[in-house]
């Protein structure tokens, strides 16, 4: 197994369609958790929102994006955004263990903006980022760019109406570099999503926008990495419906709407990172959502009416 | 003159097609509205991007495709591109100083008696709270054509408010009176009584004032101004200052636009300032003729209010 260095730092250019170190990513999420709860105790920040995406974007970082450490605006590389740009802190926590963003992490904005090494564009204003990926995957196709575009937006997020002009978009468009990551930890800022604006049945949404969608557990690496890579190389757009746990890793945050933004006490990131080296964080929640698939797998056919 | 008049689409498509043929990175965006981009849709349908009724997407997957390397030209009808996009215009677009032109068709009151669902007198007021964001407002065909072969392939983000319907001419297309640099203030005419200084069609109404002022022995200036951001600040502080009046006449809200930047131009000068725009009042149905003279910016109230002030009321009713 590579250790964590070469995953996180020296390994950063290689191609990304090598076999994922499930092990490595894993440790990689956990030194990134340790930034993002360390940070929430020097000032309040979104440390739910993080925790949740973190894994996600572990594996992107570690095992799926094509890029460039010494060539960062690489024309063909593959561009995230993190439309949740809530979860800013969760990405520069990724973005410093991944060696693209080497700056004092708690003086960065608490969402993304442009001119931040690895931000591709600034986000967190909900509802922009799957517009922005569908020009962006539309431009490399148009100029014969192998580039992909990995959108990542929360479940609350998809609240938002321009969300579904964009996915009306890209199925129209065809655009088969374009994948959409849902952290669908069920949580938005005043408690359930379904209890403040349904979003249920999500999976048939998005298959009768034309999308294809596929699902697995959003703290899985190599089930992430299975369906990522699944989903960029099958036709059309597709999305991932990823079941997350809002918080997770930390016991007492995990799972509750009230650390959607929040500060650590002393003792309390004493609690956290006694936890997190532990690997005491639950599961619980992951599958309150989405039920009848198990993690990694895309659904069959692309439900596409004409 | 009259028989060549054409819409400000019209003579704005060609151009645009020329600038595609040109410019290998440039690509167009519509709304379900494509008068601006006919021509390129027949000859390379795939540096055209169709988005549907969907500004706030548009504008969005815009900035996405500016952000790999293309510059975009979006088209759509001015009042919900600027209004329904307008988060994408500011964070997308605008913030990160992309180069995307923004042509909005139906700027003002020309959608007339559609009503005010479709008129934008705020989008001159809206664009420039942006950032960067620059602002063209021409006066006729000719002037809108000119304002792309100068800003095509785009820089920069710039908003272009284009008519929806045929203008008056302003500036001849023959040579006569080619329209000039358009960030420059072009003086149409001289007189030393007043200077109307107006911007998109009120220059035609302007215009058409001086001409009856001559009528009552008032010889009266007529300057277009069709960039409104950056301001040509100096240039009308020095075409204003010492002038027995100056009168500016826009069709869009009062409180921004022309006349306040003409007002700041002019700050200190002593010179006396009518500002001719847009008020909060409901519009009735009517045409864009129509509505302008509700509003007072037509070229009746235009001569009215310079006979006012230079010869009294009194006077200006008596000679009608």
């Amino acid at each position: 197994m590579k250790s964590f260095t070469e995953h996180g730092r020296q390994k950063s250019t290689a191609g990304r369609d090598e076999a994922p170190d499930p092990i490595g990513i894993s440790v990689f999420a956990a030194r990134g958790r340790e930034r993002v709860l360390r940070l929430a105790a020097e000032k309040p920040i979104h440390v739910g929102p993080a925790l949740s995406v973190i894994d996600i974007l572990a594996v992107l970082y570690t095992s799926v994006l094509r890029r460039r450490s010494r060539e960062p605006h690489w024309p063909d590389r593959d561009r995230l955004l993190l439309s949740k740009g809530h979860g800013a802190y969760g990405l520069y926590a990724v973005l410093a263990e991944a060696g693209v963003l080497d700056a004092d992490l708690a003086a960065l904005p608490g969402h993304p903006a442009d001119g931040i090494p690895g931000v591709e564009a600034a986000t967190g204003a909900l509802g922009h980022g799957l517009s922005l990926g569908c020009g962006m995957a539309l431009g490399a196709r148009l100029g014969g760019s192998p580039g992909r575009v990995i959108v990542v937006t929360g479940d609350g997020e998809l609240d938002e109406g321009t969300n579904w002009e964009a996915a009306q978009f890209a199925a129209h468009h065809r655009l088969d570099n374009l994948v959409a990551v849902v952290d669908r930890n069920g949580l938005q800022q005043e408690g359930r999503t379904e209890h403040v604006l349904a979003l249920e049945p999500l999976a048939d949404k998005w298959r009768a926008f034309g999308w294809r969608v596929a699902h697995a557990d959003g703290h899985d690496p190599a089930a992430l990495h299975h369906t990522l890579s699944a989903l960029l190389a099958a036709p059309g757009p597709g999305v991932l419906l990823a079941r997350t746990v809002k918080g997770r890793g930390v016991s007492f945050i995990e799972d509750d709407a009230r650390w959607h933004s929040g500060r650590l006490t002393p003792e309390q990131l004493d609690r956290a990172l006694g936890e997190l080296a532990a690997g005491a964080g639950t599961a619980r929640g992951a599958e309150q959502e989405a039920p009848g698939r198990g993690p990694g797998e895309v659904s069959a056919g692309r439900d596409v009416r004409a | 003159m009259s028989g060549t008049a054409r819409s400000m689409r019209a003579a704005c498509a060609p151009v645009i097609a020329e600038t595609v043929r040109r410019c290998p990175d440039l690509i167009t965006l519509g709304a379900d509205g494509q008068a601006l981009f006919g021509t390129v849709i027949g000859e390379s349908p795939e540096r055209y991007v169709e988005v549907g009724i969907a500004e706030s997407n548009l504008v969005g997957v815009a900035a996405g495709l500016a952000r790999t390397g293309w510059r975009p030209v979006v088209g759509a009808m001015a009042p919900f591109l600027v209004r329904r996009a307008y988060e994408q215009l500011r964070l997308d677009v605008a913030l990160p100083g992309l180069p995307v032109a923004l042509l909005g068709v139906g700027g003002g009151l020309g959608y007339g008696a559609l009503g005010p669902t479709h008129h934008a007198v705020d989008d001159i007021a809206l664009m420039s709270a942006l950032p960067h964001m620059g602002i063209y407002c021409p006066a006729d065909a000719a002037d809108a054509a000119h304002v792309l072969r100068h800003f095509l392939p785009p820089t920069r983000p710039a908003y272009v408010r284009l008519s929806a319907r045929v203008d008056p001419p302003v500036f001849r297309p023959d040579g006569t009176a080619e329209p000039g640099d358009p960030h420059e203030v072009r003086v149409l005419r001289g007189g030393a009584d007043a200077l109307l200084l107006a911007t998109g069609r009120c220059v035609a109404e302007a215009s058409a004032a001086a001409e009856r002022c001559a009528a009552h022995g008032l010889d009266v200036a007529v300057a277009a101004v069709t960039c409104l951001r950056p301001f040509p600040t100096d240039q009308v502080r020095a075409l204003g200052e010492n002038r027995p009046l100056v009168v500016t006449a826009a069709e869009e809200l009062g409180h921004c636009g022309l006349g306040a930047a003409v007002a700041e131009a002019l700050r200190g000068s002593g010179t006396p300032l009518l500002r001719l725009a847009v008020d909060d009042r409901h519009p009735p149905v009517g045409e864009h003729d129509e509505l302008l003279a509700f509003h007072g910016v037509d070229r009746t109230a235009i001569e009215s209010a310079v006979v006012r002030a230079l010869i009294g009321k009194g006077d200006h009713e008596d000679s009608r």
